[in-house]
């Protein structure tokens, strides 16, 4: 009985107010969207870097005629530095940290250029003894990077030690802002979100005075008097959650549809990991509002 | 039944307080009329009886328990032993009649089959029967008033306060209201109604509780709206005199 009247309250509430209501449901399902897109682009940076760190490798360059840094000043590598080098990556000392190396030499490297460029005129400009011959080397663990370049930086023969994953930390970098630009964004959204729910709440606490006022004289509970108001705002934000999750799954839709065409070669998040998201956003939507409808009755429903 | 010792009440300190020491019994079962100008703390008598307000010293007593030691939580169910009426009805213009007394059933959790039996014996009690279908615009006044002194007793309080019922009401149809109150303090129920209707207090001859600026000057049973002497300090004697002694007093005689 007393469900049945609550759940006739919080209809006949919600149709009052209906265009207060929708205007919740549309700043919350914005506001969540944009958080769920943040938590996402999270996802996604770590998707990408399970998936490329695995591949990156540490490049060690050795010295070709045309080297200009101060480590090649001696002219090219030597067979023997370059043998040298090669024992160096096999003492224990270094070995704890690779799982293993292969060296590519001018010749391989040439090939390797020629592949990658095949479309462009610059090919043609470029002749095998321009490319540096280098040891290629995959670490146990990436973040170790230092401690190679460090070690060999300085030997003789050696023009330069690189780290792929520094170029893709650029691409994390960026990503990374831009995740944080939408949680900002979300931020802002989610102030207005709270602030539109407490004032809907307000206007529906004003609008049924009356009733509030004869259930109070009657000795209805306080659970009975509120509950109606605070579901009819957390039923709002919930929606608003569901569509801000249903847009955030068309999105990984179309990652894996036209996207993941053109990028054949990055790994995107898949509508599965909605899931993850979804349930955190309703929570949130959900949560919000029930706190912020409390603390409004609080102060504009006496009880 | 509603017991207030040395009970005052100020809003503002700078003013004089609403309420200025007032003691104060009223019994089981009792009809009491509360007279005085606006302002003289009828309704801040009613108010705290409720516990809408909280003394600022003394105590007030309802069904024997102090209502200052009411937590919060349970002072619904303090409400629940107390019907309320007011003199603007107070109904909900979108119920029915049924609806709108079954409300009060509703919302305190009461049973649908519960509501169906006991709502319409309560119409009848006040006199309403065969209009459980209209809107409460199709009444006229005082048949408003009955469907809101319905709403206030059908959960059969102890307890029924009314806040000048009668003042949007013709002298006829506040008589009607008056008997259907005394009806219900007939069946037990004890009565209390703030009034500045001088007509119907006279008429009632019941024990009548004179407010001036939060003081109580008069207190006298089965007395007249307003008197030649007030007495304040032997009223609680008068309330227990005989008929043949009021008769005498020069104040029952006006």
């Amino acid at each position: 009985m007393r469900l049945a009247f609550i759940l006739g309250e919080i209809g006949s509430g919600l149709r009052r107010n209906l265009s207060m209501v929708v205007s919740v449901i549309l700043v919350t399902f914005v506001s969540l969207t944009f958080v769920g897109a943040a938590g996402m682009l999270q996802m996604q940076i770590n998707q990408m870097k399970g998936y490329w760190y695995d591949k990156v490798q540490v490049a060690i360059f050795l010295c070709n005629e045309s080297s200009t840094s101060a480590g090649c000043a001696s002219g090219a590598v030597t067979d023997e530095q370059r043998e040298n080098l090669g024992k160096m990556l096999e003492s224990p000392a270094v070995k704890q940290y690779i799982s293993d190396f292969q060296f590519e030499s001018q010749a391989e490297a040439f090939q390797h250029f020629k592949d990658q460029f095949s479309n462009s005129p610059i090919v043609d400009s470029v002749t095998q003894d321009q490319l540096p011959a280098s040891f290629r080397i995959n670490m146990k663990d990436p973040e170790k990077y230092q401690i190679i370049s460090e070690t060999f930086a300085s030997q003789p023969g050696v023009e330069t030690v690189s780290d792929q994953r520094q170029v893709l930390e650029r691409i994390f970098v960026w990503m990374n802002g831009a995740s944080v630009v939408a949680m900002g964004i979300a931020v802002v959204m989610i102030v207005c979100a709270v602030l539109l729910i407490t004032t809907t709440i307000r206007l529906s606490a004003f609008s049924r005075r009356r009733e509030t006022g004869i259930m109070r004289l009657v000795g209805a509970s306080k659970t009975v008097i509120q509950l109606p108001f605070i579901l009819e705002g957390v039923i709002a934000a919930v929606i608003g959650a569901l569509l801000a999750s249903g847009t955030l799954w068309l999105v990984t839709l179309w990652l894996n549809g036209d996207l993941s065409r053109q990028f054949l070669n990055t790994p995107f998040i898949s509508s599965a990991q909605v899931l993850v998201v979804a349930p955190v956003l309703i929570a949130l939507g959900g949560g919000l509002a029930g706190i912020a409808s409390l603390l409004t009755l609080r102060r504009y429903l006496k009880v | 039944m509603i017991r207030f010792e040395n009970v005052t009440k100020v809003y503002d300190p700078n003013a004089r307080p609403a309420l200025d020491d007032v003691s104060l019994e009223i019994e089981r079962g009792e009809f009491t009329f509360l007279v005085g100008a606006s302002g003289s703390g009828k309704s801040t008598f009613l108010r705290l009886i409720l516990k809408e307000d909280r003394a600022t010293s003394g105590s007030v007593y309802v069904a024997g328990q102090n209502v200052a030691n009411i937590s919060s939580w349970r002072v619904p169910r303090l409400r629940r032993g107390i019907g309320v009426v007011f003199q603007d009805f107070r109904l909900l213009p979108q119920k029915n009649v049924f609806a709108n007394v079954a409300f009060a059933m509703q919302v305190i959790g009461k049973s649908r089959s519960i509501i169906r039996e006991t709502v319409p014996e309560v119409l009848k009690t006040v006199g309403l029967e065969g209009k459980e279908k209209r809107m409460p615009h199709e009444l006229s006044g005082g048949e408003q008033q009955r469907v809101a002194i319905a709403r206030a007793v059908v959960n059969r309080p102890g307890i029924l306060l009314a806040d000048e019922p009668t003042g949007n009401l013709d002298p006829i149809t506040s008589m009607g209201i008056m008997g259907v109150l005394d009806k219900i303090n007939q069946n037990g129920t004890t009565v209390v109604m703030a009034t500045h209707d001088d007509d119907i207090v006279n008429e009632m001859r019941k024990r009548v509780v004179e407010l001036r600026n939060g003081v109580v000057v008069r207190d006298e049973a089965k007395a007249l709206y307003t008197s030649m002497i007030p007495v304040v300090g032997e009223s609680r004697l008068l309330k227990d005199a005989s008929d043949e002694e009021l008769d005498r007093a020069p104040g029952g005689q006006q």
